[in-house]
């Protein structure tokens, strides 16, 4: 008991230790913090080595079309306190581009390629900026908010016929299937 | 399943049958297809969630075996394609090369809402929305996801339509390539290519129609380059053997 109240004070050190970081306890185990880009790499840093969050979960991109800004969230679990700690930074839309956390976690490698490929943010000094999933795809980043996924597939795709002959002769005998229910059970 | 009449599922216009000049063919053709529609490998390429509905059809509970279906590992090997659901554009690619992998007669089953009209991912842009715009289908099975019962109705379906001579979607492969061709380049870009000579292939089977070629075969002939083959600075198993 001491000693999770010794790591949460830990954390509460490494929160305090930032400028203009302000978080919230969202429950036991989630705490959300926001701050300034510039300051995301030194607490990630601070994080890993002195509060035990030594596991990244994840990066989250939300795309903030309205306030011409992009969301990025990095979630950073630790084992010992069982808890998430979600930190929020705001980038700017334009240039799209943010410092790579890879050299403080690696597995952000991934996460960093993945949001390049699906939103166009580019990561300087991430290892691989290289087409992940998407290999084939070399249209605009299809996650941003001004790319049209509705229209690009009316353009692309055609359509099947929604109620062509041949399924009006199948639903006559009663929508082609094979057992009622009135029927029972096969 | 009784009261069901089977009634053969049209996609597109069907071809006429070759004509057949010895007498024996009247008798041998639909004993053949007879034969055929009653033993059938399926390979199931498994696209999407549908999959998850075919161990309970293949093993003990719906057991496939007893129409005389069986799954099978290759596509070589194999009589019909199943198609288990969302298809996306890089994916589509795969299944064609497994499809003209297979030696016809070659049967396609579209399972699942997905590959009639992209299902719940209708708005996707990497799902493809209609199957048969890129290879010939014989059989859909609707639904989100289908029973095992309504697979093994849409196996029925195909096994009757085999059984009557009306499965010939194979056919329509080779005989309006240029069509399909040309939705493959629409989708993949100009430089698509498989490794199957498609045309060759309609040659052997004589069945070299009007819409064979045109526009997209052409551009396919014009930008097609040979297989890679080992050259001799690569290491390669074979030339390993063949020098010792």
């Amino acid at each position: 008991m001491s000693e999770s109240k010794a790591i949460s004070h830990r954390l509460d050190d490494v929160l305090k230790e930032i400028e203009g970081v302000r978080y919230t306890r969202q429950s036991k185990t989630r705490i959300r913090v926001d701050l300034d880009a510039d300051a995301l790499p030194t607490l990630l840093e601070l994080l890993q080595g002195r509060a035990g969050y030594v596991h990244l979960s994840a990066i989250t991109c939300v795309d903030w079309i309205d306030a011409d800004q992009f969301e990025l969230i990095y979630h950073v679990w630790s084992y010992e306190d069982k808890a998430l700690v979600s930190a929020h930074i705001r980038i700017s839309r334009d240039p799209g581009r943010y410092v790579s956390v890879y050299d403080i976690y690696t597995p952000a490698a991934f996460f960093e390629r993945d949001i390049h490929e699906m939103f166009g943010v580019y990561f300087e000094g991430a290892p691989d900026m290289e087409k992940f999933i998407l290999t084939e795809w070399d249209g605009p980043p299809p996650m941003r908010k001004e790319f049209d996924t509705e229209r690009y597939v009316n353009e692309t795709f055609a359509w099947q016929e929604y109620n062509p002959e041949w399924l009006r002769e199948i639903s006559a005998q009663g929508g082609g299937i094979a057992v009622k229910p009135s029927e029972g059970a096969l | 399943m009784k009261g069901n009449k089977v009634i053969p599922i049209e996609t597109h216009e069907r071809v006429p049958a070759r004509q057949r000049t010895n007498p024996w063919a009247k008798v041998f053709d639909p004993f053949m297809d007879f034969c055929r529609s009653r033993s059938l490998f399926l390979l199931h390429y498994c696209t999407g969630c549908g999959a998850v509905e075919l161990p309970p059809t293949v093993t003990s509970r719906f057991d496939v075996e007893r129409l005389g279906i069986q799954p099978m590992v290759t596509p070589r090997q194999a009589d019909i394609l199943l198609v288990t659901g969302y298809v996306a554009t890089k994916t589509l690619k795969r299944i064609l090369l497994s499809y003209e992998q297979m030696q016809a007669p070659k049967y396609v089953i579209g399972i699942c809402s997905c590959t009639v009209n992209g299902g719940m991912y209708w708005q996707s842009y990497a799902t493809v929305k209609k199957l048969n715009e890129y290879l010939p289908v014989d059989v859909y099975i609707a639904g989100c996801m289908p029973r095992p019962e309504a697979v093994l109705h849409g196996l029925q379906q195909l096994m009757e339509d085999i059984k009557t001579g009306r499965a010939n979607a194979w056919q329509d492969y080779f005989n309006r390539y240029d069509h399909y061709l040309g939705n493959q380049q629409a989708l993949f870009g100009d430089r698509w290519q498989t490794p199957t000579d498609i045309i060759g292939e309609a040659r052997h089977y004589g069945l070299l129609g009007e819409q064979t070629l045109g526009e997209h075969t052409a551009l396919l002939e014009r930008i097609k380059q040979p297989l890679e083959v080992p050259t001799a600075g690569v290491f390669s198993p074979h030339s390993e053997t063949r020098e010792t």
